[in-house]
């Protein structure tokens, strides 16, 4: 863990910030106590750093309320889900009030008819599917962090998963929001329909990771639930021959709903602690499911098993019923958390590459691991090309090891971008990756991002600090920042 | 007469668009020319032309992406994929008539198919955009995932030329499903047209088109088109058999499914009088919004994407025109949905009519910062 560099402009601190926010809201949505502070210091990513202040706002007239007192204040507003995030998005990095919103995580409508909900952001992800399941519904995204992380928290960051490479990200499933700006103004922007007039502000805010505002209501769509699935576990001997199984399955023409693949080290790790059947000996593991109606499954399965064979698969196993598919699922679902059994700390990056660059990238990784004399395990998912490196190391070590970490896990993000990919696929650039948004974008394009920035908060108190390269931040490289 | 502009290059569109704005010149931007019933009609003083924008840049066929330049259109980018077995699968009318990749960029236009496939902003990765500063922005990338800073994708689908010009895009593909099939059922009520056509949308058969149509003798034709492996295609023409049969309806195969989808998908085309109104819906709201529209034109044709809840009404009696649109469009918003003139020969009626959509001062400070000078496409959009 490394403390962030201390770039704290909250216009208002300490006691007279909490007095003030008490007075505004009550005390009983205000934390204050340093003990309590430091629970809202750290993510899911590595950098910490403690607020100012935390609120638990109970509605959307609560959240205006305290934009609006923060706006006059100059205080910095960091909106917080279940801190879950990996990029450290909810990291208050220039001090300020995080909104946290486990008050506000109720379903307020499930409409059955029009296949959508509409939810408080501190709803639970996995906690919408379950409601919807008794009217065969379902919410397609499901992040490996679903049963904590919150829907506010999805739609900031526009999350992924391993089921939506069939059926998209986030932001293909978020049809209406409801808004509070660093002002203080509340705006409702879409609703039920698929389009409304003019520009496309919901489909610009998903994935803005709380750098335009606060979200206090989401409309989703639900999506009936599949008929039946088909799960497959395939061992090849290497990570090329799973990569190149990758590319023919896609290329056949088939898109499963999900592809998934683990290397040998991460295998080993997941066998240790969960035991989902992986074998130990393969050099690569491909986790393939296809879903839909009944008919003509398991044709389609059986194409994909002649592919598999083709590229040299040494095993293939079909999950046949519900126990067995979840047993092979838990195996992915737990491999972060099974990397304990590795190391003391690891640092999961997330590059995404064109699907065919997946060996020459893969490669890559191994590379940099040896020279870097770092254990680097690699679960990701193949069939979006989003890949997930986990760099283990040993935090004892102190800040400087972290570094190093840093830069083993920006070498990797090099590459991405050489072979014509993304610093980030789903899990954003948050505070993590500002310094290496210039990998990816000219400042002309991030001018224009920031354009945005600017039209939707001018304050320039929207979860500052992330996103955007600050020029102190990043010495390693030469930015002609965002404007 | 506009003087016209043809840049051959994206760098030349933007210094075109930079003299424009120095000059305080209006500029309309044009790739086929198919859209220009859209919004309201005032000439500029500069009409550019995206037709010297053309070709393929790159496309990676095992990776299923293309990247173009924006003027291409769609029929040659079709031709193009098709020889290596793939598609972009986006179904847009005008195609026939030049629709270019940037135009239905920049309307948002779509057909279908979006319920099977995702519409232009889920199929579309990334963008280069030459803006009226002089400047050429990216946004997006070229692979199938990426939440890197903000996704202006969105902002320039549908923003109808208003913000920049879209110059260079990249798209997922996907290859061609081996079989397609089509078929009807025909009903003498909305409510049963559009509760077959639901009953199918909870299913997980995905059809590539779930269309109602009211036909020239006032009956609900719902048409459907699958695609994909044998087995679940088959299987959704036995469905829509069923929820006919349900409803007292028998089914007819389709023989050749684009021949039958294409004269549903050009219904703007077809309406040289009138006015066309187009909606979009909450997916419940269709049937009480297709009474309305009878309400309101006992003659009015109605072209529906059920799946999706995007109607369009063709209003043909002439004389109550203006006031059956204002009702319709008014109708579509008490429903939870949005709508808009998308054509007519009519004066009087105001495309967007109605109030500003939400998030208007946002949207205009959006415009102020991109477009300062106002050059670009005036009095187009839902902004006016």
């Amino acid at each position: 863990m490394t403390a962030a560099p201390p770039i704290v402009r909250a216009g208002l601190r300490g006691a007279a910030l909490a007095s003030g926010l008490r007075d505004l809201l009550g005390s009983e949505k205000v934390l204050w106590a340093r003990e309590d502070l430091l629970l809202y210091e750290y993510d899911g990513a590595v950098d910490i750093a403690t607020p100012d202040a935390v609120v638990l706002p109970n509605e959307t007239a609560d959240v205006a309320k305290l934009a609006r007192f923060c706006a006059e204040h100059a205080v910095p507003l960091v909106p917080r889900g279940a801190g879950t995030g990996l990029s450290g998005g909810a990291i208050p990095v220039e001090g300020g009030v995080v909104i946290s919103f486990a008050r506000m995580s109720r379903i307020l409508e499930l409409d059955v008819a029009n296949l959508r909900a509409v939810v408080q952001p501190g709803l639970v992800n996995l906690h919408l599917s379950t409601a919807a399941a008794p009217h065969g519904l379902y919410f397609v995204p499901d992040p490996s962090s679903q049963k904590a992380c919150t829907l506010g928290g999805n739609v900031a960051e526009n999350s992924g998963g391993p089921h939506t490479l069939a059926y998209g990200v986030t932001t293909n499933h978020v049809t209406g929001l409801e808004l509070v700006l660093s002002d203080g103004s509340i705006v409702r922007l879409g609703g039920k329909a698929l389009e409304y007039d003019g520009y496309d502000l919901v489909g610009t805010f998903v994935g803005s990771e709380g750098t335009l505002g606060i979200i206090t209501e989401i409309t989703v769509k639900l999506t009936p639930l599949p008929e039946d699935k088909r799960t497959l576990m395939a061992a090849f001997p290497t990570m090329d021959d799973a990569s190149n199984t990758v590319s023919a399955i896609i290329g056949a023409g088939i898109v499963p709903s999900a592809m998934e693949m683990m290397d040998q080290l991460s295998t080993q790790a997941v066998e240790a602690s969960v035991g989902a059947g992986y074998p130990l000996d393969a050099g690569g593991i491909l986790l393939v499911e296809v879903d839909g109606v009944r008919d003509g499954l398991d044709d389609l399965l059986e194409r994909i098993e002649v592919i598999c064979r083709a590229a040299h698969a040494q095993e293939l196993r079909v999950a046949t019923t519900a126990l067995e598919r979840d047993k092979l699922w838990a195996g992915r679902k737990g491999a972060f958390a099974a990397m304990g059994r590795l190391a003391s700390d690891y640092y999961v990056q997330d590059g995404v590459i064109p699907r065919t660059k997946l060996p020459q990238v893969l490669r890559h990784v191994i590379d940099v691991g040896e020279r870097y004399g770092l254990r680097i395990a690699n679960v990701f998912h193949a069939g979006d090309g989003n890949l997930h490196p986990l760099i283990m190391f040993d935090g004892s070590k102190g800040p400087a090891e972290v570094e190093r970490v840093k830069e083993a896990g920006r070498e990797i993000l090099e590459m991405c971008i050489q072979v014509g990919g993304s610093i980030t696929g789903e899990h954003g650039v948050g505070m993590e990756k500002t310094c290496y948004m210039p990998l990816q974008y000219s400042p002309v394009d991030m001018a224009v991002m920031h354009r945005v920035k600017d039209a939707f908060d001018p304050l320039g108190l929207a979860n500052p600090g992330k996103i955007f390269p600050t020029p102190g931040r990043c010495k390693e490289f030469s930015l002609n920042a965002a404007r | 007469m506009p003087r016209v502009e043809r840049p051959a290059t994206p760098e030349a569109c933007a210094d075109a668009l930079r003299a424009c704005a120095e000059d305080r010149r209006s500029v309309r931007v044009r790739g086929g020319g198919t859209k220009d019933h859209l919004g309201t009609r005032r000439e500029t003083d500069v009409m550019l032309e995206t037709a010297g924008l053309d070709g393929i840049i790159d496309h990676v066929p095992a990776d299923l992406t293309v990247t173009v330049r924006a003027g291409m259109s769609f029929a040659a980018l079709r031709d193009a994929l098709a020889k290596h077995g793939q598609f972009l699968p986006l179904d847009p009318p005008h195609v026939a008539r030049g629709a270019t990749v940037g135009g239905i960029i920049a309307t948002n236009s779509n057909g279908f198919g979006r319920y099977r496939y995702g519409s232009v902003r889920d199929l579309l990765l990334g963008v280069r955009v030459a803006l009226p500063d002089g400047t050429i922005a990216r946004a997006g990338g070229r692979v199938v995932k990426n939440v890197a800073g903000y996704d202006l994708n969105k902002l320039f689908i549908g923003s109808f030329g208003t913000l920049g010009v879209v110059v260079e895009a990249t798209f997922k593909i996907l290859p061609v499903p081996p079989v397609a099939k089509a078929a009807s059922a025909t009903f003498t009520t909305p409510g049963d047209a559009f509760g077959a056509a639901d009953a199918l949308v909870r299913t997980s058969l995905r059809p590539t088109a779930i269309v109602v149509e009211r036909t020239e003798d006032r009956r609900w034709r719902l048409a459907i088109a699958a695609a994909g492996e044998a087995a679940p295609v088959d299987r959704a023409m036995a469905e829509l058999g069923r929820l006919a049969a349900a409803r007292g309806a028998s089914t007819e195969a389709i023989g050749d499914p684009e021949a039958a989808l294409g004269p549903l998908r050009e219904i703007v085309d077809a309406a040289t009088g009138g006015a066309v109104v187009r909606a979009a819906l909450p997916l419940s709201a269709q049937t009480a919004f297709a009474e309305a529209a009878v309400r309101v034109d006992r003659g009015a044709r109605i072209v529906a994407d059920a799946a999706s809840g995007i109607a369009h009404v063709h209003l043909r009696d002439e004389a109550g025109v203006v006031a059956a649109a204002d009702g319709l469009l008014a109708k579509a918003r008490v429903l939870g949905g949005s709508a808009r003139v998308e054509r007519t020969a009519v004066a009087g009626l105001d495309p967007f009519g109605g109030p500003e959509p939400a998030g208007a001062f946002l949207m205009r400070r959006l415009k102020e910062a991109f477009d300062p000078n106002g050059i670009l496409e005036p009095a187009r959009s839902a902004l006016g």
